[in-house]
């Protein structure tokens, strides 16, 4: 009954909400356009914008000093959060199955445990930032907490569903990640998908300028 | 109802491990679990005896009394049988357990124990007697077809018994007597078999010219 | 919060051995008297032996268990009697499960009546309008990480250990179920997280918390519980440090313990494993009855006392009462801010002042 549907209607729904609010985002942010540049080009628009995207991966010496901590919880965080989300056999499975039809390679069980763990300290260390530091605390909204703690709450019902026994607690796991798939399009936590628009951009706009940055 | 017992006479334990085997096959239990195994102490030296252990479904069964989800039950047989929908995988009632019967199915490293498996008598579990469920989890239910566990079945020398606890006795109890009269027989113990003189074999040859 | 006791009496926990394989032994001993005996009757000087009987009672009178060689691998395979699992058993039904719920239980309501007696601790001077700063981001971060941490773990690990006898009947076997497996994967999975934020906390605060020349003194004033006079102290008071030491020794030894009992595949032997669960117990239970005091004096017991690790930032009139050793240092090294530039900092509105004072304020 209430499993079932949140097992079947409720799950596509969210993946059909998840999948048209994502292209609708990312179609508006394009339609926005961009201000034509009419000066004479310097650079190569397009190689800055790649190189933009890669190199932000690195921080800034600003960053690696100042802020240690913020970027090795984020990193231990978001490297985690992939691996468990993509790599983890119990969610290939269920993709496999679900979606795709086709599966892929997935880590060693350890390994999942040891993302976990990393996921879960970033997690809750960058959350503890967020709400302690006078400027983030200041910086954040509802938006960001509520993005927060969905993430918290999914990740720590899936390792409380580890044991892979009990229909319930998959269920509940199933259900807090279709309420953060119906959210995440209308949310902060678009960023997994237009950080690549934003970095692009700014290096598009480097690029042709021919800032090397 | 009766009260179902194993137990196993160490003078006729020949370590075939055939015990094992059959269990394994009867119930297919998965990799890494042997609900069955058999022991041999003193191996090698003059002494030595072998005895198969698996659960021995006690009165008042120690993993029943620590598990923290009261997962065990025992059946009107005196079977202890557990429901793994119950278990948590804990691993408490391996620890409490004298015999060690108590086995946990593991996936590599990092695994947390799955669902704790171990010899039901040959009595299946909480599920209806039969059914696919039942066999998934627990193996066969022979006692439902009112037979008894395999390994014992089909030991060759007789020396794990099973079924009711008062018959058990009283088979083994024979046994015992004999053991006894033999040695009146012999003027010699049984127990120094082995090192018994050779009878009268002067002059014995297996050729004769 | 009395525990039930376990339906356990004192005759049944005497028997490990009361278990069947006893139960056939002693099936067979009465008819081995009699055989023995007519035996005897008839050819005096001949033993009869219970062969089988006699192995199990030598391999379980032994020292230690008389280990076999067998074809099945797997721990402690040829081991036939686990002499420790008795009394690992008698620990955790008879000892454990009972005392740990009258110890947390008294802790309760010894608190209870300590703040019946004494109420909330005031700051006696009253709330200044002048603040010390206190903790860092960081530090705060590190202590409500712990914090945190240790609160899903405490809860989950009681939950598994007092769940059968109190929240069975409340559930039902199969629900509870439904939550013990929740429970331990996810007390399995945070426990390392444990570990961290212990090395963590260790390495912030550990300079503070080394025993200086004051704390005897308030030791035998009983930290000021004792009349009413505020006892002088450092940074951190000697109860505070004494928390610190026990959260550093005690919680390694619970994390370190949880290590092992996490990782079965290590192929340890039962007996170290149960070793690690009582080590584990206890230790759980004396930090979780010890913080359950932190608490209380953090909420409700004292005036003041979490609003450093809120805000960052505590009172300089409960800084003297409190930790004047350190408060006359941080005010001589012009630490002190008023109100207006520490609720600036911390990015609250405030109505009163102009912001042009709060300013002034933060740069004294």
């Amino acid at each position: 009954m209430i499993g079932e549907f949140i097992d079947g209607p409720l799950w596509y729904f969210s993946l059909t909400a998840f999948v048209i609010g994502v292209v609708w985002r990312i179609v508006s942010i394009v339609r926005a356009g961009v201000r034509p540049d009419l000066s004479i080009a310097r650079g190569s628009a397009g190689r800055g914008a790649m190189r933009a995207i890669f190199s932000r991966f690195v921080p800034e010496r600003t960053v690696t000093t100042s802020s240690r901590l913020q970027l090795i919880a984020g990193y231990m965080f978001h490297v985690g959060l992939l691996i468990l989300l993509f790599f983890a056999q119990p969610h290939i499975d269920f993709i496999a199955e679900r979606i795709t039809g086709l599966s892929w390679p997935a880590v060693p069980h350890w390994v999942f445990i040891v993302a976990a763990e990393f996921s879960f300290a970033g997690l809750i260390l960058l959350w503890l930032h967020r709400v302690l530091n006078p400027v983030t605390r200041l910086l954040s909204d509802m938006d960001d907490h509520i993005g927060s703690i969905l993430v918290f709450l999914v990740m720590l019902t899936g390792c409380l569903a580890l044991a892979q026994s009990h229909e319930a607690l998959r269920l509940i796991h199933l259900f807090l990640a279709e309420v953060f798939l119906i959210y995440f399009p209308f949310s902060k936590l678009m960023h997994a998908f237009t950080f690549v628009m934003s970095r692009g951009y700014t290096g598009a706009t480097m690029g042709r300028k021919g800032v090397n940055a | 109802m009766a009260r179902m017992k194993f137990y196993c006479d160490p003078e006729r334990c020949i370590e075939c491990n055939a015990c094992v085997t059959a269990c394994k096959n009867e119930n297919e239990v998965p990799w890494g679990v042997n609900r069955r195994r058999v022991v041999t102490i003193k191996d090698g030296e003059p002494g030595e005896r072998s005895l198969s252990v698996a659960c021995m479904h006690c009165s008042d069964a120690p993993c029943a009394t620590v598990c923290p989800v009261d997962c065990f039950y025992t059946t009107q047989d005196g079977v202890v049988l557990h429901d793994k929908d119950i278990c948590i995988g804990c691993g408490y009632c391996f620890y409490a357990c004298p015999f060690g019967a108590p086995q946990f199915p593991e996936d590599g490293a990092f695994a947390t124990r799955g669902k704790m498996d171990k010899c039901t008598f040959c009595a299946g579990g909480p599920e209806a007697d039969h059914s696919a469920d039942e066999h998934r989890k627990y193996g066969s239910n022979r006692l439902a077809e009112g037979k008894l566990p395999l390994c014992a079945e089909m030991c060759s020398t007789k020396a794990l018994l099973a079924g009711d606890a008062n018959v058990i006795s009283d088979v083994y109890r024979k046994r015992i007597i004999n053991r006894g009269a033999a040695v009146l027989a012999r003027g010699v113990s049984y127990r120094d078999a082995s090192f018994r003189a050779p009878r009268s074999t002067g002059g014995k040859s297996s050729s004769q010219e | 919060m009395s525990m039930p006791a376990t339906d356990k009496t004192a005759s049944q926990r005497l028997s490990v051995f009361g278990l069947c394989l006893l139960a056939v032994c002693l099936l067979l001993f009465s008819p081995l008297v009699d055989a023995e005996e007519k035996s005897a009757r008839e050819l005096p000087g001949v033993k009869v032996f219970n062969p089988a009987a006699e192995l199990w009672r030598d391999v379980r009178q032994r020292e230690a268990p008389v280990s076999g060689k067998t074809q099945v691998g797997g721990v402690e395979t040829g081991v036939l009697i686990n002499a420790t699992g008795d009394r690992w058993r008698q620990f955790r039904m008879d000892e454990l499960i009972p005392v740990g719920g009258y110890v947390i239980g008294a802790i309760i309501v010894l608190l209870l009546i300590f703040y019946m007696v004494r109420g909330r601790v005031p700051i006696e001077g009253g709330a200044s309008d002048r603040k010390l700063p206190r903790y860092t981001t960081y530090e705060r971060m590190v202590h409500w990480f712990i914090a945190s941490v240790f609160l899903f773990l405490a809860i989950t690990g009681l939950i598994l250990l007092f769940g059968r006898p109190m929240l069975i009947p409340l559930f039902g076997k199969e629900g509870f179920s439904i939550i013990a497996s929740a429970c331990k994967e996810g007390h399995n999975l945070m426990g390392p997280l444990f570990l961290l934020a212990l090395v963590m906390v260790f390495f912030q605060f550990v300079r503070r918390n080394i025993y200086q020349k004051g704390d005897l003194t308030w030791l035998l004033r009983g930290g000021g519980i004792i009349g009413k006079k505020h006892v002088p102290s450092n940074f951190f008071n000697m109860g505070e440090k004494t928390m610190f030491w026990l959260l550093v020794f005690v919680g390694s030894l619970i994390g370190i313990s949880g290590l092992v009992l996490v990782f079965p595949v290590l192929g340890l032997g039962r007996e170290f494993m149960a070793l690690a669960h009582v080590g584990h117990a206890i230790g759980a239970l004396l930090m979780i009855a010890v913080i359950i005091g932190h608490i209380y004096i953090g909420t409700v017991g004292m005036e003041g006392a979490i609003e450093g690790m809120k805000t960052g930032y505590c009172d300089l009139n409960w800084a003297k009462e409190h930790h004047d050793l350190w408060a006359t240092k941080a005010i001589d090294q012009g630490e002190a801010m008023s109100n207006e530039a520490v609720a600036s900092l911390n990015g609250e509105k405030t109505s009163t002042a102009p912001p042009g004072a709060t300013i002034q304020g933060a740069g004294k």
